[in-house]
């Protein structure tokens, strides 16, 4: 045994990739081109020539890291074997830039890519912001500026799916006592689909950019620069990771739950990842439909958007809010379900109303589906439509309201302590409470046509996803650190990333929302100086480099803990659920040793030696106590 | 349902074929999205117009489709009788009609249709359905080959040949789809311009 | 009990603070027109129910925090649920959405409430310029002047991608959508006297936040005299004519006529000269080129402006007015020779 384990790069599926990436655009491009040349046509034209390579790309990027081997194998009638360990030949960090058909090691390739593509996202907000924290022009160019808004709309949302993904993934099946997921091959496949996806969003940066925001309205994005192809094709990609995440999703939690454990004695927060993938695995075909329709539209003339033959372009935004709608309830009920996880842990005492909550997660994701025509209250779609869906909007309250008060119920009498986790679990309830009410004046018709497009809206969706979404993610991290890593996070520091963030959320969303009110427009560079708000938006440009520090304070210190943090116990925080009962980090085949049958209930907290899953005799766990 | 699963189970062939098609049927809803979303696109931008087509040509197709399915059944009731050579021959059969079809649809209503992708909505969405179907019906073709090949290698039995029924509940599937597209292109309303 | 006594006081405390906290800083613009009325009342009341829930979950919070944290290594008390409780605390909010439906449709049924001698106004929309067309009296202006108290109907339409209509002081907006059949309607009754600004609110472009026109709602009396002059038209030379032409129909948004550079070509020593096109051929610049250039523009694309696309106001000009406009485009080749 060598001390220094050596790499060849090359034998990383990421390498691998982005080589043959390469090397599919520019044959893609080659191809187009001799086609073209072939048929008599001038040989150069950007935009078939771009997008063709570009799907290319991707594909040669899947052949070349290897996530079809094993399908093309299956196809032949070979065997292939479901475990697929790492080459013991390579340190263990390489095995996070390989083909991996374990769901612990996806879930960590999910969330990296998620917190780093956050960070793209949230730098390309810090330098517009600091464009609006004065009226007039100063730093970018409008169409920069343009661009950089909807990627960072963009890039945030596939973070917030690819955080989705790494917690779904890493925690489902050791919440309900799996090995692993049930389709290990196509886990592998959902995951590493994103990447050629995701740079391909980012492409578009150099590639004219896109004026049109990220949904991408037609007829604006029929006509806007190439970069807008890379846009709607890595979205494309990423939105076919989330189909096939969610179809293994549900299979593995009807298929693979360990003897005992009926559906209502799942960890509840499984119930909120079903609900999720229900919408994942349908709605996500419309907005890769509708985007389809407008790439086809800019390739081949087709005009369903296009007014000058006929086309129609509210259709187009029936199509993509009938799932970006939904979409926005796949951001937060995985987050809602980390409450509703942790909440019980850190207040000892049972979760209040477990199945109703259970069943709001379902109520949300359900009604999500017919709600998504209030985006559309002032865009001239069909008047009748309007006082309808603002019923069913409104409807979604109820549902959600329900979460909420049953979390009032979990706190209630309990006794609560407040380490780095539950804080952030606190700080997402108030946050998200913020981001839902500001919900129903939106769903009111009559006062949307003055919300509609503002700053408001801006800080509305802010503080549901930073409450849905951000808050929870962070306490998710914190709190199954030890899990991920064997180690222990600093204390301080995860609580002073907390003290910064929460309070500057909050001066940043309600200074959108006071702007919005005011007039502010969205996506727009420069706002006229007589609408008097210059000192808030200063205010909120100074916001958000705040939260984007303390992000950087909580990178300081995973970075830190994995490298010489504390050794971490098996179960720091007391927990009943099964994964705390393994040690930390967790064994590679999961509970392969420790086989459990489920005899109690999730929760019950507080009572005394009230038995929630029980170890086969032969594997008492190794830290049980 | 599965909450006293044991693990030998669990790695059985038939456990995880049971699991396997339920990943299938979620995939076919799923997949059942674009349809549907296609559908409604035609009836917002169209309504009860419908474009100019060879009606003889959509019957003839269609019937081959509707037919292909019907051998694609028997060969599936015949592998899993352990009957190979009715299998073989029920999957070539609905091969032949897939490809028959797909020269049908693209390679003669495409050429034989009045109007080109780029010259209004109603080519728009004639072209965006067919092809849509056409590509779905190609990968069952593509599918539907490697059965065949594996089936003459042997690959199949009674008890083990889920490739096969997989390839047959999507070919059942993408007619089904059919079913839906004939009507909608062909038969409602009255043709347009 | 005594819990439950505090935190109700506690609710109440908050409740009324950020209530009248919200209410007394004044969130909403000037109100100008009658449909702000309604939605302004709506809004309010909005404003309450977001300060009593937020009130009532956040005081719950706060005083669960305080009270019943961890001292030493305790348990919580074990209760697991309570189903009456829950079926109250959903029917509550089932009912008060249902309410605020009920408030919405009535208050969007007053926003839309039509007056049948309304001003018929058309509100085009293009990159990136606004449009009136004074549809009664058949002139077009570039900025809207409305009368006040008096309802006007506006027709929002686009000649390119979509735009929307907004005056944040009349709270109501409205997308313009290209193609026909895609007008849509709005109503405003402004009732105070002043300057606004319409302020396009659905992203359209480079120059989306510059996408400005000018709003003057006049005394009746000083709005029908200043229709009278309107629709006499501009007289005048057919060089002045073009120069207004210029401004109204949104040239001006894209063409310079000094040389500075914009989305479009610069009009200035512009005619005569020898143009380069997109795909390398020259053409100059005369009378028969403009016009078509003009009504037509994606016949001929002049080179290094390929990604821009001009929006084809100029099916809409008359042929004289499309004569003066040339008329104008002339006359700025002329001053350079002096
Ligand atoms: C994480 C994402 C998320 C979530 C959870 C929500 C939740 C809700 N959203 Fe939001 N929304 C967005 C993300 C989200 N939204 C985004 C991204 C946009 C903009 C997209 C774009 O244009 O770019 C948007 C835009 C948007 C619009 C369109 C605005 C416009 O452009 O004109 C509307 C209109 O109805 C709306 C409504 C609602 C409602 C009613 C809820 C409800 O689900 C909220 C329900 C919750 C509560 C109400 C609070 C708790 C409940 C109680 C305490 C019970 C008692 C309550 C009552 C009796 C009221 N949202
Ligand atoms: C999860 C989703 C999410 C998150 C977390 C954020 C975070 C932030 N958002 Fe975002 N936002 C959206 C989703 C999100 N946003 C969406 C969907 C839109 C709509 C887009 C559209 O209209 O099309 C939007 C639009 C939007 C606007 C409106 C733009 C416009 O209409 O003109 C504004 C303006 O203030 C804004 C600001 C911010 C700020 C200041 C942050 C801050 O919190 C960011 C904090 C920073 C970080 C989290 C990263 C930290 C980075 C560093 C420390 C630098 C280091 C970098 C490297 C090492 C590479 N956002
Ligand atoms: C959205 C921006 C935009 C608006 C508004 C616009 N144009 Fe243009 N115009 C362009 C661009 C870009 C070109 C160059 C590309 C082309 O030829 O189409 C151009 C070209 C022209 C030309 C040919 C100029 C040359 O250098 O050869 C004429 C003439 C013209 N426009 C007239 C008008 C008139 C008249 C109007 C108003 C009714 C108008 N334009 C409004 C963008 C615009
Ligand atoms: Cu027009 Cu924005
Ligand atoms: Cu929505």
């Amino acid at each position: 045994m060598s001390a220094t384990k050596r790499v060849n790069i090359f034998s990383l599926s990421l390498v691998r990739g982005i080589v043959f990436q390469i090397l599919g655009t520019l044959v893609g491009i080659g191809v187009v081109t001799l086609i073209r040349l072939l048929m008599g046509l001038p040989a150069w034209k950007a935009e078939p020539a771009g997008v063709f390579g570009a799907f290319l790309g991707v594909l040669f990027f899947l052949v070349g890291a290897g996530t079809i081997r094993d399908w093309y194998k299956m196809a032949l009638g070979e065997p292939v074997s479901d475990h697929h360990a790492a080459d013991p030949e390579q340190p263990g960090w390489a095995k996070y830039f390989n083909i991996s058909y374990d769901h612990k090691v996806i879930g960590i390739q999910y969330g990296v890519t998620s917190v780093v593509v956050m960070l793209l996202a949230g730098s390309f907000a810090l330098i517009f912001r600091a464009e609006l924290a004065r009226a007039g022009l100063q730093l970018i160019e409008l169409d920069m500026f343009n661009t950089l808004v909807g990627l960072h709309g963009i890039v945030m949302i596939a973070s917030i799916l690819l955080g989705v993904g790494a917690m779904s993934n890493y925690l489902v099946p050791l919440l309900i006592g799996a090995s692993d997921m049930a389709f290990p091959r196509l886990n592998a496949f959902a995951y590493w689909v994103n990447v050629p996806g995701a740079l391909l969003v980012v492409s578009s940066l150099f590639l004219g950019g896109f004026d049109t925001g990220w949904t991408g309205y037609p007829p604006l994005s029929a006509r806007a620069p190439l970069g807008m192809q890379m846009f709607f094709l890595g979205v494309y990609f990423i939105g076919l990771s989330s189909i096939l995440g969610s179809l293994n999703l549900i299979v593995t939690v009807i298929r693979m739950r360990a003897p005992g454990m009926s559906y209502f004695r799942m960890p509840i927060f499984v119930w909120a990842a079903v609900a999720t993938s229900i919408i994942g695995l349908t709605a996500t075909q419309l907005i890769g439909l509708s985007f389809q329709m407008v790439m086809f539209q800019r390739l081949f003339g087709m005009g369903f958007f296009d007014p000058a033959k006929g086309g129609n372009v509210i259709l187009f935004q029936h199509l993509f809010w009938f799932y970006s709608h939904p979409a926005v309830y796949v951001f937060i009920l995985p987050g809602l379900g980390i409450i509703s996880e942790l909440l019980p842990v850190f207040v000892r005492k049972p979760l209040f109303g477990y199945k109703w909550i259970a069943m709001s997660s379902l109520g949300i994701a359900l009604v999500g589906f017919f709600v998504w025509a209030h985006h559309m209250f002032t865009a001239g779609m069909e008047e009748y439509l309007r006082v309808p869906f603002m019923y069913s909007t409104l409807l979604v309250a109820v549902p959600t309201g329900v979460k909420f008060f049953s979390w009032v119920g979990t706190m209630w009498r309990g006794r609560m302590s407040f380490e780095t986790p539950m804080l952030f679990t606190l700080g997402a309830v108030s946050i998200f409470l913020l981001g839902g009410l500001t919900g129903p004046p939106n769903a009111t018709v009559a006062t949307d046509l003055h919300l509609q497009d503002s700053y408001w809206i801006v800080g509305h969706f802010h503080a549901t996803m930073f409450g849905g979404f951000v808050f929870p993610w962070f306490a998710a991290i914190y709190y199954w650190f030890p899990k991920f890593t064997g180690k222990m996070y600093n204390e301080k520091l995860g609580k002073l990333h907390f003290w910064l963030m929460f309070p500057a959320f909050y001066l940043m969303s309600l200074g959108q929302m006071r702007v919005g009110l005011l007039g502010m427009r969205r996506r727009i560079a420069d706002y006229d100086p007589a609408l008097g708000f210059d000192n808030t938006q200063t205010l909120v440009t100074i916001a958000g480099y705040v939260i984007a520090f303390s992000v950087l304070l909580f990178l300081f210190n995973l970075v830190r803990s994995i490298r010489s943090g504390e050794v971490a116990v098996a179960n720091p925080w007391n927990s009943r659920s099964p994964e705390f009962q393994l040690p930390s980090p967790i064994p590679e085949h999961n509970y392969a040793e420790h086989p459990f049958v489920v005899v109690g209930e999730p929760y019950d907290y507080g009572l005394a030696d009230a038995e929630y899953v029980r170890f086969g005799a032969a594997s008492e766990p190794a830290a049980a106590d | 349902m599965t909450t006293n699963v044991t693990s030998e189970v669990r790695a059985s062939y038939a456990y995880k074929t049971a699991t396997n098609r339920l990943g299938l049927w979620l995939f076919l809803l799923s997949d059942s999205f674009v349809f549907g979303g296609l559908l409604v696109s035609r009836f917002y931008l169209l309504g009860n117009t419908r474009p100019h087509l060879d009606q003889t040509l959509g019957l003839i197709v269609t019937a081959m489709l509707l037919v292909s399915s019907f051998f694609m059944n028997r060969a599936e009731t015949a592998i899993a009788h352990g009957d190979e050579k009715t299998f073989l021959r029920g999957t070539l059969i609905t091969l032949v009609l897939g490809v028959a079809f797909l020269l049908g649809v693209v390679g003669v209503e495409w050429r034989l249709a009045p109007f080109g992708p780029a010259d209004d909505v109603v080519g728009a969405v004639f072209y965006m359905m067919t092809g849509m179907h056409a590509f779905h019906v190609l990968t069952g073709v593509i599918f539907l080959g490697i059965v065949y090949r594996n089936g003459r290698k042997g690959l199949y039995s009674a008890e083990k040949h889920w490739q096969v029924e997989a390839a047959a509940v999507y070919w059942h599937f993408v007619d089904v789809v059919w079913i839906f597209f004939y009507p909608a292109l062909y038969l409602i309303g009255t043709v347009a311009g | 009990m005594k819990h439950f006594i505090l935190v109700a006081i506690l609710v109440a405390i908050l409740t009324v603070a950020v209530g009248t906290g919200l209410s007394a800083i004044g969130l909403m613009p000037e109100q100008a027109s009658l449909q702000s009325v309604f939605i302004d009342q709506l809004f309010q009341k909005h404003v309450w129910t977001i300060s009593f829930l937020f009130a009532l979950i956040i005081g719950f919070m706060l005083y669960s925090i305080v009270v019943f944290r961890r001292k030493e290594d305790e348990q919580g008390d074990h209760f697991e649920g309570n189903t009456p409780l829950e079926i109250v605390w959903t029917i509550i909010p089932l009912i008060t959405v249902l309410y605020f439906a009920y408030l919405g449709s009535q208050a969007l049924a007053e926003v839309r409430r039509a007056d049948p001698n309304a001003t018929n106004i058309t509100a085009v929309g293009q990159q990136w310029s606004w449009r009136f067309e004074y549809t009664d009296y058949g002139f077009i202006s570039d900025e809207l002047r409305l009368p006040v108290n008096r309802q006007s109907l506006i027709m929002t339409t686009s000649t390119d991608v979509i735009h929307s209509f907004w005056v944040p002081e009349f709270r109501v907006k409205q997308d313009a959508l290209p193609g026909d059949g895609m007008e849509r309607e709005l109503r405003i009754t402004p009732t105070k006297v002043g300057r606004y600004k319409v302020r396009c609110a659905e992203l359209c472009g480079t120059q989306h936040a510059y996408m400005l026109a000018d709003v003057i709602v006049m005394e009746p009396e000083a709005f029908d005299q200043w229709v009278q002059e309107q629709m006499q038209g501009p007289s005048g030379t057919p060089v002045e004519r073009g120069a207004e032409w210029y401004q109204q129909f949104g040239c001006a948004a894209c063409h310079s006529i000094d040389g500075t550079p914009r989305v479009g070509p610069s009009w200035k020593g512009l005619f005569g000269e020898e143009v380069t096109l997109a795909d390398g051929s020259t053409v100059i610049a005369d009378e028969a080129y403009l016009f078509e250039s003009i009504r037509d523009p994606q016949a001929k694309i002049v080179q290094g402006f390929e990604t821009v696309l001009m929006p084809p106001t100029g099916q809409s000009m008359t042929d004289e007015q499309v004569q003066d406009v040339i008329e104008f485009i002339k006359s700025l080749s002329e001053q350079e020779s002096d």
